[in-house]
């Protein structure tokens, strides 16, 4: 039976001990909006608009891809990660709690504007599962596979297939980082061939699948497509529970702006990594849950106004992922608003003098439109 | 009515005005009133309101006011310093352009400060400036030349002149140096703000190409102190 504890890396399990979840003996109080339980699980609606921090080596450890850019850079700036805990994430996490893994996988889809929080909504439920021990399989932005790809190969497997080599080895690698623990563990159930002479046995570790698609890089979307197949049709037997993460949903089922040799447009269907990640969101296997994420900002040939599952999904996308749950993300409440501002104040990003006064907050609350993003791009330089 | 009467004695009065105004590439009628962006003028009980904000207020009723331009701001964060140096900035009109390299340059100050400040020892914490504004107006203060050089031509020959400079020009000179310094003095791949920001930090220290530039003005103001009685303003 595999260990349902801590799923980390031996690191970041150092740095969990250190961690404890008493409140923090400094010299100084630390602020109303702060929080000191560092573990998703228990996070309630006591612990909502206050911001909890997450260690650093758990951050390298659990999030390689996963994070917005912008919260990198503030990652960097203050030294600590700190996110906060919202509404939509504990109404996911208590879905998840709830779930039965006998049934087949739900599907969720966190929506909403732009700049609302559905990414940091979707990294918060990742926590959460890889302490619980969960295997995650997480795709930080699905729209990164249908656009600027430099290198299309046709693929071995399927004639009329096409093959993405570096968007593929890039994913294998995080993937290696964030699961290292699984892929001892899990072992593959049929003999695969990679060309002539290269195959890889049954039962031999997955590990060994990730470090062919990694060495051999013509083979990398072939052994992502093996890994997702084994770890589908192993997600039942309850030995682990998976959940599937995707950013940028609305990226499977839309338009590519890819071109073929011939110049004629390539669609999604076409594309080997699309193509299997269709199969692991649909809801035939159990034992883990589906959590998506909506995308306007990344997505092609789509107007800037639209934000709904029907408006940003399709006809096609939205019958695909038909019965789901669909969790909606707000801008800031006026408390959540105060926690922000609170959280800028004390860690000296607010460093105009008027920001600190009355006026300053209201002007701040007013052009943000209490927008996360707009409030984060708006305190920048101030 | 009291409108005409006191406009016909107004212009019997006054000396010759033209009868209409023109401001900004538009020609208002004299009867047009500035608009006006402060606040705390408007949050003012009436009792507090002197004799002429009292009459202002009463001739708001009547008169209609002026268009706004676009650089009047009733932000409290509005600095017509900062919007000097973005209107320098400014290529081909485009100010929202400008106006983000602006905002990204105060940011990147900004991080660069705050990692220092984080990593410095308690002792020389104090000693860290992090707020981007005042090291923007210590580094444009820095970089003002005091004495300038004109040319003058006296006999034939053209000489370079020492001559005192105004406040607006000081001004404006040190942030030419410093957008010539950093449009042309950089590497292909550097964005602006990042180099923008490195300038102004060393500016800011007192080291750097634009306090050279600067320095080298002043010698050369120096060298040629024997030509200023050339001047004669």
């Amino acid at each position: 039976q595999l260990d349902h504890g801590c799923a980390l890396h031996t690191a970041a399990r150092d740095g969990l001990s250190s961690m404890s979840s008493q409140d923090v003996p400094a010299e100084r109080p630390r602020a109303v909006f702060h929080t000191s339980e560092s573990d998703p699980a228990k996070h309630t609606e006591q612990h909502e608009a206050r911001l909890y921090n997450i260690p650093l080596e758990e951050v390298k450890a659990v999030f390689p891809h996963g994070l917005p850019h912008r919260f990198q850079q503030q990652i960097r700036t203050f030294n600590e990660a700190r996110v906060m805990v919202r509404k939509p994430a504990l109404e996911l996490l208590a879905y998840l709690r709830a779930s039965n893994f006998a049934h087949p996988a739900v599907r969720y889809v966190i929506y909403g504007e732009r700049g609302t929080g559905k990414t940091m909504t979707l990294c918060h439920v990742l926590h959460y599962c890889s302490r619980q021990g969960w295997l995650v399989l997480h795709i930080p932005d699905a729209h990164l596979w249908v656009k600027n790809c430099k290198e299309l190969l046709q693929s071995s497997y399927k004639k009329d297939r096409l093959d993405q080599p570096l968007q593929a080895s890039v994913w294998l690698k995080n993937f290696k980082t964030s699961n290292e623990r699984f892929l001892q563990e899990i072992k593959t159930q049929k003999k695969y061939m990679w060309g002539k002479q290269e195959s890889t046995e049954e039962g031999r570790p997955l590990g060994e699948v990730v470090e062919q698609g990694l060495a051999r890089v013509r083979s990398a979307t072939d052994a992502m497509g093996v890994v997702l197949r084994e770890i589908k049709q192993q997600s039942h037997r309850g030995s682990f529970r998976l959940l599937v993460a995707v950013d940028g949903v609305n990226a499977l089922w839309g338009r590519t702006t890819l071109r073929k040799e011939d110049k004629s447009p390539v669609s999604p269907e076409e594309l080997t990594l699309v193509h299997n990640l269709r199969k692991m969101l649909r809801n035939d296997w159990s034992g883990g849950a589906i959590v998506t994420t909506l995308s306007q900002t990344g997505s092609l040939f789509k107007p800037s106004s639209a934000y709904t599952p029907q408006e940003l999904l399709g006809k096609e996308g939205f019958d695909a992922l038909d019965p789901f749950v669909p969790i909606s993300v707000p801008n800031y409440s006026p408390r959540e608003f105060e926690s922000c501002y609170g959280y800028y104040l004390e860690r000296k990003w607010l460093q105009h003098e008027k920001a600190h006064t009355e006026d300053g907050k209201a002007e701040l609350r007013f052009l943000s439109g209490s927008n996360p993003r707009q409030l984060d791009r708006l305190a920048g330089p101030l | 009515m009291a409108a005409p009467s006191a406009a016909g004695l107004g212009q019997r009065l006054r000396a010759w005005l033209p009868r209409i105004i023109p401001v900004r590439w538009s020609r208002y009628n004299p009867s047009y009133l500035e608009p006006e962006v402060k606040k705390e003028l408007y949050q003012k009980p009436s009792e507090e309101l002197t004799e002429e904000e009292r009459e202002q207020m009463e001739l708001k009723v009547v008169r209609p006011i002026k268009a706004a331009p676009p650089s009047l701001s009733s932000s409290v964060f509005s600095d017509p310093m900062i919007s000097k140096f973005t209107n320098m900035m400014m290529k081909s009109g485009n100010k929202v352009l400008a106006r983000s390299l602006m905002s990204q340059t105060l940011e990147a100050i900004k991080r660069k400060q705050l990692e220092k400040y984080h990593k410095a020892p308690e002792n020389e914490k104090e000693t860290i400036e992090c707020n981007p504004y005042v090291i923007f107006h210590q580094a444009l203060k820095n970089c003002q030349p005091i004495i300038g050089l004109s040319n003058i031509t006296k006999g034939g020959k053209t000489y370079q002149v020492p001559v005192p400079l105004t406040d607006n020009r000081k001004r404006f000179l040190a942030m030419k140096w410093l957008i010539t310094e950093c449009r042309e003095n950089k590497h292909r791949r550097t964005l602006m703000p990042e180099k923008l920001s490195q300038e102004l930090l060393l500016a800011f220290n007192n080291e750097g190409p634009v306090i050279k530039k600067k320095h080298v003005l002043h010698k050369m103001a120096e060298a040629n102190r024997a030509y200023a009685h050339f001047r004669w303003w």
